[in-house]
């Protein structure tokens, strides 16, 4: 289990700020992919904007880093014009629910089969801590100084809403069940969507209370718990804590997929 | 096998310190030439993979290599050398 032989290890150190949850993300999805023995030539990163958007840049195969919001759009007309590609998208919050938010829903009616790993640090990272959609309720940034006074989007409810054939959401603290989920996802045909919850110390964690890196990761570990657990919770008749991050595979099935490989 | 902390990509932000169940990551002390303050290892031979990797031709544990952002940290072949005394811990 290797993610080395897959980065481009001239281009190291990557951009990130110290402790950036993104750098996680990044070994995580190359360790699937590597499990799943693919040809490097076979397999094409796609992102949009921002600093997530970034990882395809230190990934040796072929890419597109392509326009804020368009990975999906990118993503689909390569996935319809050869189905052979392997085709794994890297986004952001604000690049897939914001800006990117209809390309999103689409992909997942069309249940065309990409795998996206969604880099979600709750905030725009990139252009210096504007709130995005998923920002909390209640979160500091620049653009919400008293608090976000929105209620936040659950990405994976919506990619599951929308038709996603997998969805899944883990943390940047569970590396191992991440991979794990990733390498279901890159697996399974049809649409997979992939929520990771990551720490960006620079532009959220110090609005947020998370004075150090290890702060927020920390609260990824103490505030998660497995959707079987909430799910027995909840037949109990018991409480689920309002700040619980639901973590753990919440949809798979067998829809119609588009641009599977032949 | 021998554990190591690429310093020209760490970043010192001390995750690995967070997640080795042998504790072998302490936050470091001085900055290096890069002003970076690259944590300490305390007796890296007690992890799995420095005894075991090679018998066993995979990555055991390996929590501090996949949660490092910065992709700074690798096990290196080592040059036979003389035998030294490990205190393993349960
Ligand atoms: C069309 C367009 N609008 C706005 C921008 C400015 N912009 C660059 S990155 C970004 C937000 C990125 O946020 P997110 O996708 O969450 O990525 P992060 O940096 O947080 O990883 C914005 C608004 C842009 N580059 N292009
Ligand atoms: S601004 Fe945030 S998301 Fe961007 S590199 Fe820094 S820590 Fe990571
Ligand atoms: S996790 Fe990586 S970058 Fe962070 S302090 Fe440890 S070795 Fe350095
Ligand atoms: S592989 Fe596991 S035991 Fe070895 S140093 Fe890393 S975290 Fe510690
Ligand atoms: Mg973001």
């Amino acid at each position: 289990m290797t993610y080395s032989d897959w980065l481009r290890a001239d281009r190291l150190p990557h951009i990130y700020c110290a402790g950036c949850g993104n750098g996680t993300v990044i070994n995580c999805t190359l360790s699937a992919v590597d499990r799943m023995g693919w040809k490097k030539e076979e397999t094409v990163f796609v992102s949009g904007i921002g600093c997530s958007s970034r990882a395809p840049g230190y990934i040796m195969t072929d890419s597109l880093h392509t326009t804020h919001g368009r990975a999906l759009a990118f993503a689909t007309g390569i996935k319809m014009a050869n189905p052979d590609l392997h085709v794994i998208v890297f986004t952001g919050d604000g690049d897939l629910a914001a800006i990117g938010g209809n390309h999103f829903i689409h992909a997942c009616r069309r249940n065309i089969d990409l795998t996206v790993v969604c880099m979600n640090n709750q905030i725009y990272g990139m252009t210096g801590g504007q709130g995005s959609p998923t920002t909390p309720y209640g979160a500091l940034s620049t653009t919400t100084p008293y608090g976000s006074q929105e209620p936040a989007f659950d990405l994976c409810e919506l990619a599951s809403a929308a038709g996603a054939n997998f969805v899944s959401r883990w943390t940047s603290f569970h590396v191992k069940e991440l991979t794990r989920s990733i390498h279901e996802g890159l697996k399974i045909p049809g649409f997979s969507f992939i929520e990771a919850l990551v720490q960006c110390p620079t532009n959220y964690g110090r609005r947020n209370r998370f004075r150090q890196v290890m702060d927020q990761v920390e609260y990824f570990k103490t505030h998660g718990i497995l959707v079987q657990k909430a799910h027995r919770l909840r037949d109990e008749g018991l409480p689920i804590p309002a700040d619980a991050i639901l973590l753990g595979d919440l949809i798979r099935r067998d829809r119609p997929a588009m641009g599977v490989r032949r | 096998m021998r554990l190591v902390i690429d310093e020209r990509r760490c970043k010192g932000c001390n995750l690995c310190t967070m997640v080795c169940p042998y504790r072998i990551f302490r936050p470091g002390t001085k900055p290096n030439a890069r002003g970076i303050v690259v944590p300490e290892l305390d007796r890296p031979e007690r992890c799995a993979n420095c005894r075991l990797q090679a018998l066993y031709g995979r990555t055991l544990c390996g929590m501090c290599q996949m949660i490092c952002p910065d992709q700074a940290i690798s096990w290196v072949e080592e040059k036979p050398g003389e035998a030294r005394k490990v205190a393993i811990e349960f």
